[in-house]
């Protein structure tokens, strides 16, 4: 999972938990996971679609999150007992996923990716298939570009803000946020860019940027800075 | 006959007297034996000395010789004692008298010349107020030292001549150490690296505190270019500082010939095949590692993620408590080990997680695996935590001039000031830095007013932080202030200090 595929489940997640849909994924490392995660963060119920056996023996992260899953009201589901995964059983599962589900969203996909044929079951199915645009320099947008320009799956563009994580902090009243908070709201730069921008010291842009974090305004990944 | 001549023997940092004791005598047949638990290069003195004694015109006693290094069960070791069994066999065949507070300490040539010989500044610590004959490349190291009578010997016939009261040597002046400390030349100017004004300004910080810090970004950020302008940022060393950090370059061996004093602050970059006893010190007799040889200065770890996880778990003890205890079969030594920690990691093991035009091909567990190879008590340990990210130069030529970009001498000038500042508040106590204040010196010297306890417990709780990084971040911010010329920590420090938490 890139960076940008992070940030796309952060945005579009909550607001369908918020609408009241509950999320099915096929929780595998990436992607998967991290929608199952952000949903329960968000307290919503999800549905983890398994590759494999229901009594097959997971790793100790993914032990964790199913169990994490089960107790926040979710399902963990999986058409085999005691089954390994291997080649056929992972588009077996993604069958379950196309047909357990209203609507599907790909969210990043690579020319030869699982989630196109979960896309091309769903589309079988008569399901509505969106998909995240990437960019066209990155592998792992390459089939989600592709399904669209096929035709195949519509423009998933989410103009609303996502809803706020984590409630509003009060830390007072900076002087100048307007000025931070107008270079980021549509990119995301880190401290020295923002202070060669603004001609500023980098300390005082970094303290400033602390607070807005603590607000709850802006947020921090990989040592960029970006709008809420 | 039976001479009686005084060496020393190094175990650490802790110099022994050793008595060298050589009779000549007078029943037997010829030989030449030396017992008192010696290695093997001071077995093979017995060479060295026998034929530097014919090179030099004198005459070597073809009698029974018998050579005793008292006391008996410490291990010897070195060509330092090549020169007091020569002084002994000469008196015992009275072609020289000595007297009782005569030390002597240096490694023959076959020619009768004598060598460079480590650790000749711990034999002028040790030998205060009596004369020491040492070679004449090392005797600048014993110059420093006041109180002590050093006489530079250039070969055997020329000490043999002042022993028997003949041609003089000339003792040595003492050198006042201040006059010696010079700055350390710079590889780069900060000025000329481009951009990254957080992660120098994070360098600052911990060039004032002697915070430790680690920068992560891409390959070709300029993150070892950054570490590279270090030293051009660090405070000359203090007179004691020097003593205690030539002491150790002394007993490696690393002082130049001639040379007297380690002038500047050490930067040591071991490479990442370094080996648990390379980076902590070890040997039978231990000899310092790169903790030890980076004491007051710089330990730069680049790639740091590369190095062995052994290695930087051992890294542990000396970054808590300035030391570093080494336990051999032979000996237990301890050498000081206060370093500050620059390290340089890339984000993921591709390097390009989070560029602006390069695609990061890892996979998830990779980044993790990767990033967990530097496990949690070691990131907790370090105060500063920066990313560096990719510059595009093209952005950077137009946006600044070259002269709003601070030269490493303003930053510098900075940090002497923010250390004076500390200098000034730690006077009582054993401490000389921000990062090295324990709790109660927090507490003591740190106090935060309501609002910024506030923000403090806020993000705390925001982003799950330590009690370790609890008190850490207020040392930082001390720093902070300290460059700011605030006596109080105001809300802006902490906030600032904030930015450079642990973010992994």
């Amino acid at each position: 999972m890139t960076d940008y595929g992070r940030r796309v489940v952060e945005k579009i997640v909550p607001k369908l938990v918020q609408d009241g849909w509950t999320i099915v994924s096929g929780f595998m490392y990436g992607v998967d996971q991290y929608a199952h995660k952000i949903c329960m963060d968000c307290g919503g119920r999800t549905i983890a679609v398994l590759g494999w056996g229901i009594s097959y023996q997971m790793s100790n992260d993914e032990c964790l999150i199913s169990n994490k899953i089960i107790e926040n009201g979710g399902l963990v589901v999986s058409q085999w007992e005691d089954q390994i995964p291997t080649l056929w059983t992972f588009p077996a599962r993604d069958r379950v996923m196309a047909a357990l589900g209203h609507e599907l969203i790909v969210v990043e996909a690579a020319e030869k990716s699982g989630s196109l044929i979960t896309a091309e079951m769903a589309l079988k199915l008569g399901r509505k298939v969106w998909a995240v645009p990437g960019p066209i320099t990155s592998s792992v947008s390459t089939g989600t570009n592709k399904l669209i320009a096929e035709g195949k799956a519509k423009i998933y563009l989410s103009s609303n803000p996502s809803p706020r994580l984590n409630r509003p902090l009060d830390v007072g009243e900076g002087n100048s946020r307007g000025e931070v908070m107008d270079l980021i709201h549509d990119q995301g730069l880190d401290p020295s860019e923002i202070a060669r921008r603004l001609n500023r010291p980098v300390s005082e842009i970094g303290a400033e940027l602390t607070m807005l974090i603590l607000k709850g305004e802006i947020e921090e990944r990989g040592g960029k800075y970006f709008q809420c | 006959m039976l001479a009686r001549t005084k060496s020393v023997a190094h175990v650490g940092l802790i110099t022994q007297a050793v008595e060298v004791e050589v009779d000549v005598a007078e029943a037997g047949f010829p030989g030449f034996n030396i017992v008192g638990l010696a290695g093997k290069t001071v077995e093979e003195a017995r060479e060295r000395v026998k034929t530097a004694i014919n090179n030099s015109g004198l005459e070597f006693p073809n009698k029974k010789i018998t050579v005793n290094l008292a006391p008996a069960d410490l291990p010897k070791e070195g060509g330092a004692y090549d020169l007091p069994i020569a002084v002994g066999i000469l008196a015992a065949s009275n072609q020289l008298s000595i007297v009782g507070d005569q030390l002597f300490y240096g490694e023959l040539s076959l020619d009768g010349g004598l060598r460079a010989t480590k650790g000749v500044l711990l034999v002028a610590l040790f030998a205060k107020e009596s004369s020491i004959f040492v070679p004449i490349l090392s005797a600048n190291e014993a110059a420093v030292v006041q109180d002590v009578k050093v006489f530079p010997v250039r070969n055997l016939k020329e000490l043999v001549d002042h022993l028997n009261a003949g041609k003089q040597i000339v003792q040595l002046t003492n050198v006042p150490i201040d006059q010696l400390i010079e700055d350390a030349p710079v590889d780069f100017d900060l000025s000329e690296v481009a951009g990254q004004e957080q992660a120098k300004r994070a360098m600052l910080i911990a060039a004032a505190g002697g915070h430790n810090l680690i920068m992560t970004g891409p390959p070709g950020s300029g993150k070892t270019m950054l570490a590279r302008a270090m030293p051009g940022i660090m405070p000359p060393l203090l007179p004691s500082e020097a003593l205690e950090v030539t002491r150790i370059y002394s007993i490696s061996g690393l002082l130049d010939a001639g040379e007297s004093l380690v002038r500047r602050r050490p930067f040591r970059s071991p490479h990442h095949g370094v080996s648990p006893a390379g980076i902590i010190g070890g040997g039978s007799n231990p000899l310092p590692g790169e903790v030890s040889l980076a004491h007051l200065g710089v330990l730069f770890l680049d790639e740091m993620a590369e190095f062995p996880r052994g290695v930087l778990e051992s890294l542990r003890q000396p970054m808590e408590d300035g030391i570093v205890n080494i336990v051999r079969a032979a000996a237990h030594v301890e050498y000081p080990a206060s370093f500050t920690l620059l390290a340089a990691v890339n984000p993921c093991p591709c390097g390009y997680l989070g560029h602006p035009k390069k695609e990061c091909k890892c996979t998830d567990k990779m980044i993790m695996k990767y990033e967990n190879r530097i496990s949690g008590p070691i990131l907790d340990r370090i105060d500063l935590h920066v990313r560096v990210s990719s510059v595009e130069v093209e952005k950077l030529s137009d946006s600044n001039s070259k002269s709003q970009i601070p030269s490493s001498k303003e930053l510098r000038s900075l940090v002497i000031s923010a250390r004076k500042t500390q200098a000034e508040r730690f006077k009582n106590d054993a401490i000389h830095t921000n990062s090295q204040m324990k709790n109660k010196h927090v507490k003591k010297y740190c106090q935060l007013d309501g609002e910024t306890q506030r923000i403090l417990s806020l993000a705390v709780d925001r982003h799950n932080l330590s009690a370790r990084s609890y008190f850490r971040l207020i040392k930082v911010a001390r720093t902070i202030a300290d460059l700011d010329n605030s006596d109080k920590i105001l809300l802006n420090h902490m906030a600032e200090a904030l930015q450079y938490r642990q973010q992994i």
